[in-house]
């Protein structure tokens, strides 16, 4: 692509601010507006940064599935924070939201196997429930290979 | 990366998938890895990390 670095990590940016500040990413229209340019430059520029293991898009599209910790698409791990509701993509990511936003927050949750529901609180950059487990299936190296999996 | 309430919901998980168990970590210890992992991840600045860079955010994570 006929790249501008500076102008692909603002893009990155603003991905990932839009998702902070309203829970969801900005599709590419949005993010051509926003930068005054057109949406099939915009569109490269996601399918670059796509590329670039900075957030994933869904398969054969231009939206957003998931820029980490952010979720774009509901899932079992739903955090409160600034008075808004995110998705996070996994358990990781679900402590990977507050720690982003710098945010206390609440977190609902379920276990993997027992379907049973779990809540708990980052409060002052303390955890509360210490009984819980997260289980990485996957050694780093293999992380990309299948990442909803992951 | 998967959530579990105890150490008996991992074993169902990986037997009724047969999986061999992997990485197994408190939540204590995830949360002190997603401060170091996520902190800076809104800034500008932040472009990615190198496989140095990650090795150092496990070593400090413990």
């Amino acid at each position: 692509m006929d790249n501008n670095e500076s102008l692909l990590w603002q893009v990155r940016h603003f991905v990932y601010n839009h998702f902070a500040d309203t829970t969801h990413p900005p599709n590419v229209d949005k993010t051509a507006m926003h930068f005054n340019i057109s949406a099939e430059k915009a569109g490269e520029y996601y399918k670059e940064l796509h590329n670039r293991h900075a957030f994933f898009l869904e398969p054969e599209t231009l939206t957003v599935r998931m820029a980490n910790p952010f979720s774009g698409i509901p899932t079992d791990f739903k955090v409160h924070a600034n008075g808004k509701t995110y998705y996070a993509n996994c358990a990781w990511d679900m402590l990977g939201i507050p720690a982003a936003l710098h945010a206390d927050a609440g977190i609902e949750a379920v276990c993997t196997e027992s379907n049973g529901s779990v809540q708990l609180e980052i409060t002052n950059g303390q955890i509360t429930n210490y009984d819980l487990l997260i289980h990485f299936p996957l050694p780093f190296s293999r992380w990309y290979d299948d990442l909803v999996f992951t | 990366m998967l959530l579990f309430q105890s150490e008996e919901w991992i074993d169902k998980w990986c037997k009724r998938n047969d999986l061999e168990r992997g990485e197994v970590l408190t939540i204590h210890q995830v949360w002190g890895l997603s401060k170091l992992w996520y902190h800076n991840r809104l800034s500008l600045d932040y472009h990615g990390r190198s496989i140095e860079q990650v090795a150092e955010i496990f070593r400090q994570a413990g």
